[in-house]
C-alpha cells in the first residue's frame, strides 16, 4: 500500500506542483492550504506522513504543529520552511517534528525525508 | 545608550578670533599702514594654527567616544540590514521554490512517452535544467545575504564536547605558554554527546578560553573542565587565577557593548555573542568569581533537547 501523505502549504501553485510530483512517484497524496483544513482532516481519516508549510497566515506550522501531535501522534510530521524562519524549525523539532527541509529544494530530497520519516512510523508500529 | 555628538561636525568656533583678524587685517594695513596689517596678518595666522592643533588635542582625547559612536552606528545597521535580508530572504525563497519546482515538474513531464524522440524535447530538457541551476543560484545569494547578516542558524547535530574543547585548548596553548600561562583539561570520561551547533559551540569555547588567556596576562593557570550535571545536561566550565571581575560589573558582562578592556581592544559583543548562541541550543551561561582567585565561567547544555532527533541540512 502506497503511503498516504497528507501536504499543508498556503501558497497554492507550489503545494498542487508538488502534489503532483509526489503522486508521479506512486504516494497518496491529500494537498490542503491551512492548519485548519488540516486538522480536520486529520480527525476524518489517518495519515502516514506530513508535509507542513511553517510561515502560513493564521494559523502558523508551530500552532499546527502542536494540534497535530494531540490528535494524530503517530503522524511523522517533515517541516518545510524558508531560510529566515530556521529558529521555528528548530522549535518544530523540539515539539516532536520528525525532519525539515528549508525552501527551495530539490523533490529528490524531500522524498527521501518521506522515506525515513515513513520507514520509522513502520518500524515503531512494529509493520 | 545615546550617541555623544562629536568634534568631527562644521564646529568653527574655535576659529572666531582667526576670522576677525584676518578681516581686520586689510582695513588696518589701509588706514594705520601696511605694519599694522602685516602684524594683525600673522597674529591671524598664529591664532589659526593654535585653533587647529587644539581641535586636533580635542579629536584625540575624544578618539574612545567617536570609536563608540561608530560601533554602535555600526551595529544598528548591521541589524537593520540583519532585518531587512531576513525579511527578503524569506519573501524571495518562495516564489524560488515554485520556479524550481514548475522547472522540475516539466523536466519529468518531458520524459513521459509522449514526448519520447521528440527533436526538441532535449534541449528544452536543457533549459529548464539552467532555470533550475540559476535558481540554486539565488537560493546562494539569500543564503548568503542572512549569513552576512550573522543570522545563520544553528544546525544541531552530536557533538563529542571533549574532543571539541581539546582542539580549542590546543589552538589557545601555543600562545598561552608563551606568556607563562598553562592550559589544564579536566575532562570527565565517557560522556555522551550532547546535540548542539558544533561550529558555533567552538566560537564560544574559543572565545572563553581567550578571555581567560587575556585575564591571567602572565603567569597562571587556565582551567578547563568537562562534567555531567544530572541526567540531562552536561557542563564545560572555563576558569582562571586572573583577577576575577569587579563584582559590579558581573550583572553587565553578558550586555552587549559591554567590555572591560581597553577602548580598541575588545568589541564588547564577544561574551553578548557567546549567550546568544548557548541560550539558543537550549542552554546556559554563567559568570562568577572564584573563591581563591579569578573568574569562573559555566556553560550548560542540554544532552538532547526533549529527544528529538534532528538531522543537519
Amino acid at each position: 500500500m502506497a503511503p498516504k501523505i497528507l501536504l499543508v502549504d498556503d501558497e497554492e501553485r507550489f503545494r498542487t506542483t508538488l502534489a503532483k510530483m509526489l503522486k508521479a512517484q506512486g504516494l497518496e497524496v491529500t494537498a490542503l492550504g491551512s492548519g485548519r483544513e488540516a486538522l480536520a482532516e486529520l480527525e476524518k481519516q489517518p495519515y502516514d506522513v506530513m508535509v507542513l508549510d511553517m510561515r502560513m497566515p493564521e494559523m502558523d506550522g508551530i500552532a499546527a504543529l502542536t494540534e497535530i501531535k494531540k490528535i494524530a501522534p503517530q503522524t511523522e510530521v517533515i517541516i518545510l520552511t524558508g531560510h529566515a524562519s530556521m529558529d521555528a524549525a528548530v522549535e518544530a523539532m523540539r515539539l516532536g517534528g520528525y525532519d525539515y527541509l528549508l525552501k527551495p529544494c530539490p523533490v529528490e530530497d524531500l522524498l527521501a525525508k518521506i522515506e525515513s520519516a515513513y520507514e520509522r512510523k513502520m518500524t515503531r508500529e512494529g509493520k | 545608550m545615546t550617541p555623544r555628538s562629536t568634534t568631527s561636525g562644521s564646529n568653527l568656533f574655535p576659529y572666531i578670533p582667526a576670522i576677525l583678524l584676518f578681516f581686520a587685517a586689510a582695513p588696518l594695513g589701509l588706514s594705520c599702514g601696511p605694519l599694522w596689517g602685516v602684524g594683525v596678518f600673522a597674529l591671524a595666522v598664529v591664532s589659526l594654527v593654535t585653533a587647529r592643533r587644539q581641535q586636533g588635542r580635542l579629536q584625540e582625547q575624544a578618539g574612545p567616544d567617536w570609536l563608540l559612536d561608530e560601533r554602535l552606528l555600526q551595529a544598528q545597521k548591521m541589524g537593520a540590514i540583519g532585518q531587512l535580508s531576513a525579511g527578503v530572504a524569506h519573501e524571495i525563497n518562495n516564489p524560488l521554490a515554485i520556479i524550481r519546482q514548475e522547472a522540475q515538474w516539466m523536466q519529468t513531464l518531458l520524459q513521459t512517452d509522449h514526448f519520447r524522440g521528440l527533436e526538441e524535447a532535449k534541449e528544452l530538457y536543457d533549459s529548464l535544467r539552467e532555470i533550475i541551476h540559476q535558481v540554486d543560484r539565488g537560493k546562494e545569494i539569500t543564503h548568503n545575504l542572512l549569513d552576512f547578516a550573522r543570522k545563520r542558524q544553528p544546525v544541531l547535530q552530536a557533538v563529542a564536547v571533549n574532543k571539541l574543547v581539546a582542539d580549542m585548548a590546543a589552538l589557545v596553548d601555543k600562545e598561552a605558554r608563551q606568556k607563562g600561562i598553562k592550559i589544564m583539561q579536566h575532562l570527565a570520561p565517557d560522556l555522551p554527546p550532547v546535540y548542539a551547533d558544533a561550529p558555533q559551540l567552538r566560537q564560544v569555547i574559543l572565545n572563553l578560553l581567550n578571555n581567560a588567556v587575556y585575564a591571567v596576562q602572565r603567569n597562571g593557570e587556565v582551567t578547563v573542565t568537562t562534567r555531567l550535571a544530572g541526567e540531562n545536561a552536561l557542563e564545560v566550565i572555563i576558569s582562571d587565577t586572573g583577577p576575577g571581575i569587579p563584582p559590579e560589573d558581573l550583572p553587565r558582562i553578558f550586555e552587549p557593548f559591554f567590555t572591560t578592556k581597553p577602548p580598541g581592544q575588545g568589541t564588547g559583543l564577544g561574551l553578548a555573542i557567546c549567550h546568544g548562541i548557548i541560550e539558543k541550543l537550549g542552554g546556559r551561561i554563567t559568570a562568577a568569581n572564584r573563591a581563591g582567585q579569578g573568574a569562573e565561567f559555566t556553560i550548560r547544555l542540554p544532552l538532547n533537547p526533549r529527544g528529538s532527533v534532528v538531522s543537519g541540512q
